[in-house]
């Protein structure tokens, strides 16, 4: 499969702080790829060194088979991109702004066309200083889309947005991706990209962790079980001395193997005179993976 | 301007016609300091408002879009000159039918005094502008650009006094760049070589270096910046 982007070996400090460490990922022509890790992971830098915005020590960028540095910029003119908050002129309107980012062909009909897909002609016509968090943040991703690039990249586009505007975000980015436009959305909220996404880039302190698509994550033995009790710290400790580690994650969390069963974690608890309260078994979605991901990371570590 | 011109008709002892007349109605201190909160403005929004992302993640290369900022303002500033000699031909017409364009001033006449004192100002601002986009590019902000930008219009007048006392010390100070902002008075009033110790074509290529100089650190820092 062909790649609209490559990120090879990306690294990157600032000053004496590792931001990024070799950073390796791609994303196909058509695909939709997540970009997933926790808030200062370093999905936002990663972003801005695709697009020219911060320089780097080592590694490489092609988009389209064309490197992009801060100092080569041709290839970004296949890019539309949406970069922690929506850049915006507070004494223009909507409108103003997408025709004065418009480019090429039939400008004014591309314009009504998304204005209408992304149900937002009650306030185009308005001064953008005074639009909402939601109106700013769809504005910049109307802006992101507007002259039809062949890969869009959005840094947790959804924030924000509540939850009828994201599904009307979701079916915009659905029938771009069907139109053959690629992309790449970064999220610290895994669920808001669970169904748009087709592969999944897992990255925590600057470094990829996995790059794998949702059905692969899936197929990963990922069955986990979030228990509350009278005493998480005391449960961690008498789960550990028969062998149980659990997740560093709220509540206690551990992933159910024929080894460690939840029965097994029920006598252990009941013996050390630990109540349970609760049992959430957390299935196997994306979240349950990306736990289980982090969580092995953790152990090999 | 309107303000002055008409004080100088209502009361010709505090403001000469003629000196109004050849000194643009003092418009030119009110546009520099409108060009310095465009030089300012223009810059540092783009970062307050983070559109300078939307702008540099283009295809576009940085030197592009500093060179565009750079080429606005220049054409921004010309067409403003423009307009302060119109209007002050204007108000001549309307209010000073006794000043005559022709009337000798020093050794040229009242409209060639103008002339000269609009070709200074204009030269001595871009060397004030070029340090105010330099400012407004290192801080991301408006206000420092502003207040350096205003400070240095002042600058060379306040610190006159100490400054030509260091030039007659140390010869070579006469190559600062606080020198050069007194080419606007030198090129209106050449007498003012007595301050600055250099001749007038030289203090003139002297600010245009300057000039240069300080829009192409202002365009280093720019390209380097991490935004
Ligand atoms: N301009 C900057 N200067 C210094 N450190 C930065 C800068 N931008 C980001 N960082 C640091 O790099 C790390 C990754 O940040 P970021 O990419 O914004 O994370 P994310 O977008 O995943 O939340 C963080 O530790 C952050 O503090
Ligand atoms: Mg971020």
């Amino acid at each position: 499969m062909e790649n609209i982007l490559e990120v090879h070996q990306l690294s990157k400090h600032f000053g004496k702080k590792q931001a990024l460490n070799n950073v390796d990922f791609t994303v196909g022509k058509g695909r939709i790829v997540g970009l997933i890790g926790p808030n200062g992971a370093g999905k936002t830098t990663i972003m801005k060194a695709i697009l020219g915005l911060f320089s780097y020590e080592k590694g490489q960028i092609k988009i389209d088979n064309h490197p992009v540095s801060e100092a080569s910029h041709q290839a970004l003119a296949k890019v539309g991109a949406l970069i922690e908050y929506p850049a915006i002129y507070p004494y223009l309107t909507g409108l103003d702004h997408l025709k004065l980012n418009a480019t090429g062909d039939a400008t004014t009909e591309r314009i009504d066309q998304l204005v209408k897909q992304m149900k937002m002609e009650s306030y185009i016509n308005r001064k953008a200083k005074n639009y909402s968090l939601g109106m700013k943040q769809k504005l910049g991703i109307a802006l992101a889309l507007i002259n039809q690039p062949e890969l869009v990249i959005l840094d947790e586009p959804m924030n924000g947005l509540d939850p009828q505007a994201t599904k009307d975000l979701r079916d915009v980015i659905m029938s771009q991706a069907a139109a053959g436009t690629s992309f790449l959305i970064s999220s610290h909220i895994l669920s808001e990209l669970e169904k748009l996404v087709s592969e999944v880039v897992i990255i925590d302190h600057g470094e990829v962790i996995k790059q794998a698509t949702i059905a692969n994550l899936n197929h990963q033995e990922n069955d986990f079980i979030m228990l509350k009790t009278s005493d998480d710290a005391a449960a961690r400790t008498s789960l550990a001395q028969v062998g149980i580690t659990t997740a560093e994650a709220p509540g206690l969390v551990f992933n159910q193997t024929p080894s460690a069963t939840l029965a097994l974690v029920i006598k252990t608890l009941v013996k050390a005179d630990i109540d349970i309260y609760d049992v959430v078994h957390q299935g196997e979605d994306l979240e349950a993976s990306l736990l289980s991901i982090l969580h092995n990371e953790k152990k090999e570590a | 301007m309107t303000i002055f011109a008409v004080l100088s008709k209502a009361k010709p002892e505090w403001f000469s016609a003629k000196g109004q007349t050849t000194g643009a109605f003092n418009g030119t201190l009110f546009l520099a300091f409108f060009l310095i909160g465009v030089a300012s403005t223009i810059v540092a929004s783009e970062f307050q408002h983070g559109t300078i992302k939307a702008l540099l993640y283009r295809k576009y290369y940085r030197g592009e879009i500093f060179a565009s900022k750079v080429i606005t303002l220049f054409l921004f500033s010309i067409v403003n000159y423009v307009l302060i000699f119109l209007y002050t031909l204007i108000l001549k017409f309307v209010l000073f039918s006794n000043v005559a364009l022709d009337a000798k001033v020093g050794k040229t006449t009242v409209l060639g005094q103008l002339g000269l004192d609009l070709v200074g100002s204009f030269i001595g601002i871009w060397l004030i502008l070029a340090l105010v986009l330099l400012i407004a590019n290192l801080f991301k902000t408006g206000s420092a650009a502003i207040t350096i930008g205003i400070l240095s219009y002042f600058a060379a007048s306040i610190l006159q006094i100490a400054q030509s006392f260091a030039i007659e010390k140390w010869n070579w100070l006469k190559w600062n760049p606080l020198n050069m902002l007194n080419v606007g008075a030198q090129i209106s009033d050449s007498t003012f070589k007595s301050v600055t110790k250099l001749s007038t074509p030289l203090l003139t290529t002297g600010s245009l270096v300057y000039t240069v100089i300080f829009l192409l650190i202002g365009y280093y820092i720019f390209k380097k910046r991490n935004v």
